[in-house]
């Protein structure tokens, strides 16, 4: 797929997408034709919806945590991923085949590339090692971590499994690698908890290269936002290499990673675009709605086109000059839960998705 | 061990309650000062309630004449040989997001004289609030008798205090879902209490396509039945979740589309509110649907209405999303029901049926299921016998005298 191999960034958007909806028309007709429960998706709700990115049908995220779809004989399944969520709540869960998972691969070598060069820098990953447990039933938060540490070499976690900081597997890593360029990974959340409030300020971290996500829920409660959290850690441990991204185990592979400019982009082979929450059509840019994203990758499930849980605001696309074409989009949140009357049990209506 | 009374002695504990409980004396049935109470709380609401429908369906079910009407119906239940007195102390534990249901289930029990210790839940909704502020309004100003035979005691999940409020309790009310009853029911009754449970249910409309279409003011029929369904937020154990038109292919395809062509516009002109997680939800509900069950087409009006057409009855009974999503069914006729219906169903709003054909549904299913069958609009108004049960009867004890010294044959 030469959306994989292009320069990601580079592309202008129109030419870009004109590119990606012809794969995306390829795959609603590769899962029209083998996986059954898609195909009587699109003979109810219809699959001719119009031209550009949003004229692909799209499935609502929770149809994944209801059913087990899948688009390859079972006897290809190479492994299940499931979505992160809370107690009581149901998960995703997403089947891969080797093609797919290699792809998903592929891509985020390809994204990543963009802010680490080339080549496989040390990592330091800041989670637990027991957090990749059990690789055929990966956590969405095991399979980030195993996901990100394929770009990487001399793996170091920054938590021992009691999940303490380890400080002296970070000296050491640093006293190793620290004065050339290295990759830091960890979720958000993580990253604020761990290294910035246990770890202090005993580190010399200005040769890394930070790429987090996870969302900002659990930091929001603090009141940490993007600005602060990338000034603390500049502060703090000289990191002025900071890189969010926004990305979910339905789409493994396909994230949208921030820019120089402070928004994500969407890389060559996936989109994203609001959909208006009352008329379900495309909302325009700088407007709060659900989040659409479309990927190119995923060819063992129907998940090319999703319409998430999530709140966001599309705005114009990069310039592919400066390095971060493709369309920019901010994240606001979840949508927020809402407890409905009646009788019974009372159950808190759906979220959970986007790892 | 805080105390969560809201209504209740300060710092009575689970045992002090219990110790209330096995103390107090009980009252005499539809005595005069419950009944004023109940005239006063009826009165208050219609006031406080503003134009809040759950308010006002409560006030007027509170006001003198039901019940007068209420004690007419007690008193024919009982003659000199057979009484009926109080069963000792009632544990109500209502439902966290119906804020009525309390009100309903203690008033008929504390006008047949019971004591009465209600549960409130640490998540009960903002009506409760203002429901137990007029009560304790209300009994700051007098009725001591009415004041001393009732406690509210508002906890989250804590085993001890349903514990110990279950050990000294006569008979035990569970509102709410299948969960929940089964949660409370871990916790022993005495051998003597009995329990009454009200566990999750499935409830559907039944209209008879020709008549709905002969009908002079199909809006008004409609506007029923969105008050049936809408009200609470088609949650409600009684809220239709699904639609069975009886007639022929041509009758039902066009009473449909009229139907639910009129529904959409009247909720839309209403501004019932759909927020974007409900319509996530929904969207969830329908794809899922389409998935699992018979559907033959989905029309998806906007985030406030969807309608699942189902060739066969399939399994609507599954957790639902509720906020307007309906399953349509049609069926030759009336009796086509019964194979389908099962425990779980209570209630049937009908529109196009004479009594003799319901009660012949009803001989019929023989026990099946459903417990009520109502015309459109009237879902959601409680009732004296509810859920198969009757309360006057369920919250009181037969006492029978008898004078007669040598038994007849």
């Amino acid at each position: 797929m030469n959306l994989l191999d292009l320069p990601q960034y580079g592309l202008p958007q129109a030419e870009k997408e004109l590119l990606l909806r012809a794969e995306l028309d390829r795959l609603t007709e590769h899962h029209r034709a083998h996986c059954p429960e898609y195909r009587r998706l699109l003979t109810i709700f219809g699959s001719a919806r119009g031209t550009g990115i949003a004229g692909v049908p799209w499935l609502p995220v929770s149809v994944f945590k209801t059913h087990r779809l899948l688009s390859v004989p079972e006897s290809e399944v190479f492994k299940t991923m499931t979505s992160s969520g809370t107690t009581g709540q149901r998960v995703s869960r997403i089947v891969l085949d080797r093609a797919t998972a290699q792809r998903q691969a592929q891509a985020l070598v390809a994204i990543m590339a963009t802010v680490l060069g080339p080549d496989r820098l040390p990592m330091l990953i800041v989670d637990s090692p027991a957090v990749v447990g059990d690789r055929r039933q990966m956590s969405a938060r095991g399979a980030g971590v195993l996901g990100m540490a394929a770009l990487g070499r001399h793996h170091t976690y920054a938590l021992d499994t009691d999940m303490r900081v380890d400080v002296t597997a970070i000296r050491r890593f640093l006293e190793r690698f620290g004065d050339r360029p290295f990759l830091m990974f960890g979720f958000t959340y993580m990253v604020w908890r761990h290294l910035v409030t246990e770890l202090g300020a005993q580190a010399d971290l200005s040769r890394g290269v930070l790429v987090h996500s996870g969302g900002w829920k659990a930091l929001q409660a603090q009141a940490v936002d993007n600005p602060t959290f990338k000034r603390v850690l500049r502060e703090r441990f000289g990191l002025t290499r900071v890189h969010n991204f926004y990305g979910m185990v339905e789409q493994v592979g396909s994230v949208f990673l921030e820019g120089d400019d402070g928004y994500l982009h969407a890389p060559n082979f996936a989109d994203v675009l609001v959909r208006d929450p009352v008329t379900w059509e495309p909302a325009p840019n700088g407007t709060v709605g659900v989040l659409e994203v479309v990927s190119a990758l995923p060819t063992s499930y129907p998940g090319h086109a999703i319409l998430t849980e999530d709140l966001g605001v599309v705005h114009d696309a990069g310039d592919p000059a400066t390095g971060w074409g493709g369309t920019r989009l901010s994240v606001v949140g979840r949508l927020p839960r809402v407890e409905l009357r009646g009788c019974g049990d009372t159950h808190a209506v759906n979220t959970g998705a986007a790892a | 061990m805080t105390a969560p009374a809201v209504l209740a002695e300060p710092q009575a504990g689970p045992d002090g309650t219990a110790a209330w409980m096995r103390a107090t004396p009980t009252g005499r049935p539809f005595d005069a000062e419950t009944v004023e109470f109940a005239g006063a709380l009826s009165r208050r609401l219609g006031r406080a309630g503003g134009r809040v429908p759950e308010l006002q369906a409560l006030a007027y079910w509170t006001r003198p004449g039901e019940i007068r009407r209420l004690a007419a119906d007690f008193a024919a239940l009982e003659n000199d040989g057979c009484l009926l007195v109080p069963r000792g102390t009632v544990f109500h534990v209502p439902p966290s997001n119906v804020d009525t249901i309390f009100v309903y289930s203690w008033l008929m029990s504390a006008l047949v004289g019971n004591r009465n210790v209600v549960r409130l839940s640490d998540r009960a909704g903002g009506h409760t609030e203002l429901i137990v502020g007029l009560l304790r309004e209300l009994l700051d100003e007098g009725f001591d008798g009415v004041r001393d035979a009732l406690r509210i005691v508002r906890y989250g999940h804590d085993d001890t205090w349903t514990a110990a409020l279950s050990a000294a309790c006569d008979l035990r009310v569970i509102w709410g879902g299948d969960s929940t009853v089964d949660t409370i029911r871990r916790s022993p009754l005495p051998p003597h209490a009995t329990e009454l449970t009200f566990p999750d249910r499935f409830s559907l409309a039944v209209m008879r396509a020709p008549a709905y279409l002969a009908a002079p003011d199909r809006d008004a029929l409609v506007s029923r039945f969105r008050a049936d369904a809408y009200m609470f937020d088609q949650r409600a154990c009684s809220s239709p979740r699904l639609v069975v038109w009886v007639g022929s292919r041509a009758e039902a395809a066009l009473a449909s589309e009229d139907f639910f062509g009129r529904l959409a516009t009247l909720v839309g002109a209403g501004g019932y509110p759909v927020d974007g997680s409900l319509a996530v939800s929904k969207l969830g509900y329908v794809y899922g649907a389409v998935l699992d069950q018979p559907v033959s087409a989905c029309r998806w009006y906007d985030n406030a209405l969807a309608v699942l057409t189902v060739e066969r009855f399939g399994q609507p009974r599954r957790e639902h999303c509720g906020g307007g999503v309906f399953h349509e069914l049609r069926l030759d006729a009336l009796n086509d029901l019964v194979p389908h219906i099962e425990r779980r169903d209570q209630t049937i709003v009908h529109h196009g049926f004479t009594g003799a054909e319901l009660t012949g549904l009803v001989r019929a299913l023989n026990g099946r299921g459903v417990d009520r069958i109502v015309p459109l609009g009237q879902a959601l108004t409680f009732q004296r016998v509810w859920d198969g049960h009757d309360l006057l009867q369920a919250f009181t004890r037969r006492v029978t005298v008898s004078t007669a010294e040598v038994l007849p044959g």
